[in-house]
């Protein structure tokens, strides 16, 4: 077996550009992700007693149409491959909207659809941690909160908030990791990201095991990266 | 002397299950009632359903003139006014005992934070914890954690205090002092004080009224030293005797 390290040398510019790619993707999808992530966590659990107590009067019906909402939305992603959904909305969501409106000019950037679709996919998992990690918390916490005569809001910023995103880490170390792998997948609608960027270096030269090797190295070193920054964040609340 | 209290026929229900029936109490301002009474009995129910962390299923309740169900939406001026003290001190796990008890002036009473951090180490000091003050739930005994959870209750100067059995999770020797601490308060402050305790000397020595419930009603009431002595239903004279034994 011949070994060479000079390829390695030559493909690296384009593969750090690929990780750079894939990195910046990723770092969109944590942060769209754990927006959307809150956002349809606590809507899915909206009006009942983990966020303190159901509300009455008009409040009622509105937390049940939250509930439905987020609910679908993470039913959805959840239900179906990143890869479908990064499919659909490159190739089949232009064409609906050409069916369905005037605009016949419409298309999405591939890099877009993929920053889309991992936002919304990461989203979907990430509230799932968030609605586990809030009804984890205790009862008889969220009852001294309201003895104090807190409101809602002061409630989930101040008590629940805290104690359940100290949960929350471990489990959201793991779906950054998952979600920085996924963004491997986007190659199907061709996106420059690392994984790409190996596959046309090997369609070129045939050095299979320098560019894998190397590209696998790569991921492991920005999967490292995550898990040890979540880490640091764990240590630092480590107090409770 | 006014009542800052009223229940006035309330029952209340989980499902179908109805666990309060008709119940009238009337507490005075300055009052200490202590409840006594059987596990199951009620006896948490009722005093939850006074600052609205149960919700009452008919009938009418009167806190520091706020009336309820009619004025629902004013729970949290019932709750300003009316703190509780609960079994498992629920202290805030990650906030230090400084912070628990800073917490109620500077977000329900929304003071600035010098002014509720002075009250929180006011509070602190009085029931013995100063030198606390930087310590995290966790690193507490119970004792020390129940005390913390009173003066927190205490920091946003409510007029009534709710207590729910808060000795029973402690081991025996940490009952004394918080004891101590909730009679210097019926003293000193002149609080109006509803404590769910089968603690019988704290009863007599700083209760006013004595309520024995069982089975979801309120069965006998009055004088605690007298209740004690003369207990009118079999019901009473059972649980007392069951009571002085442990
Ligand atoms: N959240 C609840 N849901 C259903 N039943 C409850 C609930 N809370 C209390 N109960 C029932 O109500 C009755 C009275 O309970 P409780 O007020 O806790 O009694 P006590 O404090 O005197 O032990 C019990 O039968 C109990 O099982
Ligand atoms: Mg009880």
């Amino acid at each position: 077996m011949d070994f060479e390290f000079s390829v390695i040398t030559e493909s690296l510019p384009a593969l750090l550009t690929g990780a750079r790619l894939t990195w910046i993707i990723t770092i969109l999808g944590i942060v769209g992700g754990m927006f959307f992530g809150v956002l349809a966590g606590l809507g899915r659990i909206a009006g009942t007693e983990a966020l303190g107590e159901e509300p009455h009067g008009i409040f009622k019906p509105i937390s049940v149409v939250i509930r439905y909402i987020s609910s679908g939305y993470v039913e959805t992603i959840r239900g179906t491959p990143i890869i479908v959904q990064a499919m659909f909305l490159y190739f089949a969501f232009p064409m609906l909207v050409k069916a369905l409106t005037d605009i016949q000019r419409f298309r999405i950037e591939a890099l877009t659809a993929a920053v889309i679709t991992i936002i919304f996919n990461a989203g979907a998992y990430i509230a799932e941690i968030v609605r586990g990690s809030v009804i984890s918390v205790n009862k008889g916490l969220l009852e001294a909160g309201m003895s104090l005569g807190i409101s809602r809001f002061q409630l989930i910023v101040h008590i629940i908030g805290p104690i359940a995103f100290r949960r929350m880490i471990p489990p959201l170390g793991n779906q950054f990791i998952i979600s920085l792998k996924d963004t491997s997948l986007f190659i199907v609608i061709g996106v420059g990201e690392l994984t790409r960027q190996g596959q046309e270096i090997m369609a070129s030269n045939f050095r299979a095991l320098e560019i894998w090797l190397t590209v696998a190295i790569m991921y492991l070193i920005m999967t490292t990266v995550l898990a040890m920054s979540l880490r640091q964040l764990e240590k630092k609340m480590k107090i409770f | 002397m006014s009542s800052i209290i009223e229940l006035k026929n309330i029952c209340k229900s989980f499902g179908d299950t109805e666990v309060l029936h008709n119940i009238d109490l009337s507490i005075q301002e300055g009052e200490v009632i202590v409840v006594i009474g059987p596990s199951g009995s009620g006896k948490s129910t009722l005093i939850r359903c006074i600052n609205c962390l149960e919700m009452i299923s008919s009938g009418e309740l009167v806190v520091d003139g706020i009336r309820i169900p009619d004025e629902r939406g004013r729970t949290r001026q019932i709750r300003l006014e009316v703190g509780m003290v609960f079994q498992q001190f629920n202290l805030f796990p990650h906030m230090t005992a400084l912070g628990n008890v800073a917490f109620g002036p500077s977000k329900a009473r929304k003071m600035n934070k010098t002014k509720a951090v002075d009250i929180a180490r006011d509070l602190l000091a009085k029931v013995g914890l100063a030198e606390f003050e930087n310590k995290f739930p966790g690193q507490l005994s119970g004792g020390q954690q129940q005390r913390v959870a009173i003066a927190r209750a205490l920091a946003v100067n409510p007029k009534v205090l709710l207590f729910d059995e808060p000795t029973s999770a402690l081991d025996p020797e940490m009952i004394g002092e918080v004891l101590d601490v909730m009679k210097n308060i019926a003293k000193d402050s002149g609080m109006t004080m509803v404590v769910v305790t089968h603690e019988m000397g704290f009863a007599a020595q700083v209760g006013d009224r004595l309520i024995f419930m069982d089975e979801g009603r309120i069965v006998e009431e009055g004088k605690p030293s007298e209740v004690m002595k003369n207990p009118k239903s079999e019901r009473l004279k059972d649980f007392l005797g069951h009571v002085k034994h442990h």
